[in-house]
């Protein structure tokens, strides 16, 4: 998993420009998939037909990121955020946008306090506005670059962890799924970052019975020698956050396979987090969504840190609720 | 001239009557299929039952305004209404503006105290909306009460007129002028494609009438036709402006509720070059427009924005280019041409 992860995080896919991953991903997942697609908001889904009712794994692959707004007649660069981005995590740091371009992030440096994206400016190496305009136009979107280090066997520390892991996860209990004949889809979501905006037209069209959504989970063991979630601890079952609770019946389901696997459970409840849980929950007439996590340090920010073995764990807890669920 | 009438026309949020009475009658001398729905929002479709896409163009027909909240009691200030904003207005825009109250278009002017009477302290900040009110010139309570009641919409009196250089001033630019665009649009497009036009209700607290226009219309692909903030005055730099007064109709790459589809983004501004039309970029991510709503509807919706610049949009006097407003027509018959030929696929 950990070759897959990293080339996964390699793309650079803020909020609306998840075209490439998104196909790299439906690229991994189709000869275990009847078909594939990507619609109209740039969710990439795949299907397999088989026998019980309709389980939908959901995945966001997109990341925050910056759009080039504006460029000033000398060819320096203005930006806006896309998502949840705080200007000050960005100065001082190199930015690759979609088109492959590479830019140098300055503060202006007469702004006091809390700076804003007013007071940034990007350099990308341009003599004028129209050789900036040709480098990166306005409109295109860019990540703050974070090279990817891995810390012995299972650590991982880099940008888009969240949630290409959990794109990686999903891929994998889609595949275990599909091979054993359930009727199951998947769908690598869109739009996730800013305010959840694509999921729910993915469950719409799929119309799932039940759905199981992988994303990071916020863990706070660096602070704490008790944390809520530490990383190692296992897999995380997703109780509450902003859009959603879970269901009942899904929360029994995942602690009785937790059981039966001796899996470790830890639990979130996030008062920050919009997800594509509620999104998806709430599609059509509505559906069992029940969200599963994996501990992350610094989870939605530019960099931050996971555990791949509880991944692989997780996979093993969605594959044996969706057994459960789907007889 | 109808986008003099369309922007005079009484129509705050919640309040569109007068404006889909004027909407409806051009539409009928179209001879295109218009109906109303139960929101409110006007629907008209030409070409419905064609296969292939299905194109929705989206203007809302309401305005910012103000709505009455209660009748000051006594003898200080019996008679004068308080109200609160429908919609994004600004306090430090209200002061001393004439404004009509309800259908009847009672008039009236927002009041507040004079210069000479105001504390030192109170001449640093701008009047908060709770201390300002509506003086319609009644004697006392009773007096009001025989012509206003709590919940009368507001609107600002202002009234159409061209200034020089192609340019105009009216009150709710914002989104009559979206009106007017796909109204002219729909009249001189003639081609082989299902085009649904909706002019909704309740966009400025919260694009409330097109999402369920999108519902009805289901569309594959949808444009926002609308006014959008401009300040290309004194003392602001380039990524200051938003938009610039003159020099065409802006594309959205993002704003408040949108990432644009880049590729959409891109074929509109191509379509605009093509054919010579004035394009620019919209500089600002705040804001938003019907597209917001409609695009997450159903399956998803793929499509974008196409706004025209607005100096003081949201305030009692809107100001903007009838050039722009002329070449936002144009690009929005030049986008249904080139769908209609196969130039984008979803």
């Amino acid at each position: 998993m950990k070759d897959w992860l990293m080339r996964l995080m390699d793309f650079v896919a803020p909020s609306g420009s998840e075209a490439p991953v998104v196909q790299a991903l439906l690229d991994d997942v189709r000869e275990a998939a009847d078909e594939t697609w990507v619609d109209a908001l740039g969710n990439g889904m795949a299907r397999k037909r088989g026998h019980g009712p309709l389980l939908l794994l959901a995945a966001h692959v997109d990341e925050p990121g910056v759009m080039v707004i504006d460029i000033d007649p000398r060819g320096y660069l203005r930006l806006v955020s896309v998502g949840e981005v705080h200007a000050r995590e960005c100065v001082g740091r190199q930015v690759r946008f979609i088109n492959g371009a590479t830019g140098l992030v300055h503060a202006d440096p007469a702004k006091q306090g809390d700076l804003d994206f007013d007071a940034l400016v990007v350099d990308v190496g341009a003599r004028s506005r129209e050789d900036a305009e040709r480098i990166a136009p306005i409109g295109t979107a860019g990540a703050v670059e974070v090279p990817v280090v891995t810390w012995g066997q299972s650590l991982v520390t880099g940008r888009a962890l969240d949630n290409r892991l959990g794109c990686a996860v999903a891929a994998e209990v889609f595949r275990k799924l599909a091979a054993s004949g359930r009727n199951v889809c998947v769908a690598f979501t869109a739009q996730n970052a800013v305010g959840a905006r694509a999921a729910q037209a993915a469950a719409f069209q799929l119309e799932p019975r039940y759905a199981l959504v992988m994303d990071g989970a916020s863990a706070d063991d660096m602070w704490h020698d008790h944390p809520a979630i530490g990383l190692g601890k296992g897999p995380v079952l997703k109780v509450m956050d902003r859009a959603t609770v879970v269901p009942l019946e899904g929360k029994r389901a995942v602690e009785d396979a937790a059981l039966r696997l001796n899996l470790p459970l830890q639990y979130e409840v996030s008062r920050e987090a919009w997800s594509d849980t509620g999104a998806i929950q709430l599609a059509r007439a509505g559906c069992v969504a029940v969200a599963l996590g994996y501990p992350v340090r610094r989870a939605g920010a530019f960099a931050m840190t996971a555990d791949l073995s509880d991944a692989e764990r997780l996979v093993d807890l969605a594959v044996a609720t969706a057994e459960a669920w789907l007889g | 001239m109808l986008l003099k009438e369309l922007t005079e026309a009484f129509g705050p949020t919640g309040f569109e009557d007068e404006v889909r009475g004027i909407v409806r009658r051009e539409l009928d001398a179209m001879g295109l299929s218009v109906r109303t729905d139960v929101l409110g929002n006007v629907i008209a479709s030409a070409g419905a039952h064609r296969p292939g896409l299905r194109v929705m163009l989206d203007a809302h027909m309401d305005e910012v305004g103000l709505m009455v909240t209660h009748i000051g009691e006594g003898r200080d200030e019996g008679g004068l209404l308080r109200f609160r904003p429908l919609g994004g207005v600004d306090p430090r825009v209200l002061v001393s503006k004439p404004v009509v109250v309800g259908e009847r278009r009672i008039p009236g002017v927002i009041g507040a105290k004079p210069v000479h009477l105001q504390e030192a302290s109170e001449r640093e900040k701008p009047i908060p909306m709770e201390k300002l009110y509506i003086d319609i010139g009644a004697r006392d309570a009773e007096d009001a009460r025989r012509h206003v009641k709590p919940g009368d919409p507001v609107v600002f009196a202002t009234k159409y007129e061209e200034l020089p250089h192609r340019m105009a001033k009216a009150k709710s630019f914002d989104d009559r002028v979206g009106c007017y665009i796909l109204l002219e649009a729909l009249r001189r497009w003639k081609g082989d494609l299902a085009v649904f036009a909706a002019f909704t209700v309740q966009e400025e607290i919260g694009l409330r009438g097109a999402h369920a226009a999108a519902y009805q219309i289901e569309p594959d692909i949808a444009i926002a036709l609308e006014g959008t903030v401009a300040h290309d005055v004194v003392d602001t730099p380039s990524h200051g402006q938003s938009t610039v007064v003159g020099k065409g109709p802006a594309i959205t790459v993002q704003d408040a509720q949108t990432v644009a589809n880049r590729r959409f983004a891109e074929f509109l501004w191509e379509t605009a070059k093509a054919r010579n039309i004035p394009v620019q970029w919209r500089r600002v991510k705040g804001g938003s427009n019907d597209f917001g709503a409609i695009h997450r509807i159903g399956k998803g919706v793929l499509g974008g924005a196409i706004s025209v610049p607005v100096r003081y949009i949201h305030a009692p006097t809107q100001v903007v280019s009838l050039d722009d407003v002329m070449h936002a027509v144009d690009l929005v018959v030049a986008v249904l041409d080139e769908i209609a030929k196969g130039g984008f696929r979803p």
